[in-house]
């Protein structure tokens, strides 16, 4: 690796680092939980390590343990997970331009998390190793915590109920509150929390990203509203 | 079984996120389109806090005493306060816990 690669990658590693700590909770949750549905701890672990989106194990390991099917819980997953598709959307113009090994690196990488800390450059300013850094620390991280949670789950039982998944909220609220800095981004917030609260009580399954692609649409259009009568 | 599981939803999980950076799409993004992307951090991050915040174990809860909501508000003061995301993470972590232990 040379000089200026490994300089970015430590950049992006530490760049992580707070959200890799912060996760710790979520990630001893879904290890302590893979436990508790009776996976073994090698499924448990592997859980983290292939499927890598913590809500959706999360929500897996809950269907499993409920009884639910294959399909059934193979297409909760699908419509869970479809935010990455808005993600891989709109990382498209740096990241298609890389070569495929890099592609499918980073497309593997590509978590809420990442797309947080990596999303605001432009082809320019983009760096794939800062980003493999950013990438890669938050893979090790979440499948370590994973593993102390499979461990401390078989010891102490009830972890999931500590509320252990407060942590995403104070993640995720700590990275949002800062960009909540003109009208039309508190419109997208307001509409998408009210939203998510909203269809989630309807039982949606599809009930986060549609208020999500909801409150984004109405920061839009509210930008572009002020932005014709300046 | 399980297996089959984790291996199918890492595959869902990765054409989700591979997808669209894939250059053979056929796909050009309007300067709309990209303006509209740029919504997609507080839009999701937000959408996927709301239920975790409003509706713990499942149930819809919009008291002013819920742990999980007072919690949030400490960590958005702290964040704008200190502009340090480490801190307003522990330091609302840490009050979340001990709220939610004197409220129950």
């Amino acid at each position: 690796m040379p000089h200026i690669a490994r300089q970015a990658f430590l950049h992006g590693a530490i760049a992580i680092m707070p959200l890799s700590l912060a996760v710790a909770p979520w990630g001893l949750l879904a290890g302590s939980m893979a436990i508790e549905a009776n996976l073994s701890a090698w499924q448990g672990q592997g859980l983290s390590a292939i499927v890598f989106a913590g809500a959706a194990q999360l929500v897996a390991i809950g269907m499993l343990k409920g009884g639910a099917n294959l399909a059934s819980i193979l297409l909760t997953t699908l419509l869970l997970t479809s935010q990455h598709l808005l993600y891989g959307l709109s990382m498209r113009p740096v990241l298609s331009s890389q070569p495929l090994r890099w592609r499918l690196g980073l497309g593997f990488l590509l978590t809420d998390e990442f797309f947080a800390l990596t999303s605001q450059y432009d082809q320019q300013q983009f760096n794939r190793w800062y980003a493999l850094g950013v990438g890669l620390t938050f893979y090790v991280a979440w499948n370590l915590f994973t593993l102390a949670g499979i461990l401390l789950g078989q010891n102490i039982p009830h972890l999931d109920q500590l509320g252990l998944d407060f942590s995403i909220v104070a993640t995720f609220v700590a990275l949002i509150a800062p960009l909540v800095r003109n009208l039309s981004t508190v419109v997208c917030v307001a509409v998408s929390l009210f939203c998510s609260v909203l269809f989630s009580h309807w039982h949606w399954e599809t009930a986060l990203v549609a208020a999500g692609l909801l409150g984004m649409a109405a920061g839009f259009i509210c930008q572009k509203f002020a932005g014709a009568r300046p | 079984m399980t297996w089959i599981l984790i291996f199918a939803m890492g595959a869902i999980v990765f054409l989700n996120r591979y997808a669209f950076l894939e250059p053979r799409l056929p796909l050009r993004l309007s300067s709309n389109a990209r303006q509209f992307l740029g919504f997609a951090v507080p839009g999701m991050l937000t959408a996927i806090c709301g239920p975790i915040i409003f509706m713990p174990d499942h149930q819809l809860n919009l008291s002013l005493l819920n742990p999980y909501l007072l919690g949030s508000l400490v960590a958005i003061a702290l964040v704008l306060l200190t502009r340090s995301v480490l801190l307003s993470m522990l330091v609302s972590m840490l009050i979340f816990f001990f709220l939610r232990s004197w409220l129950a």
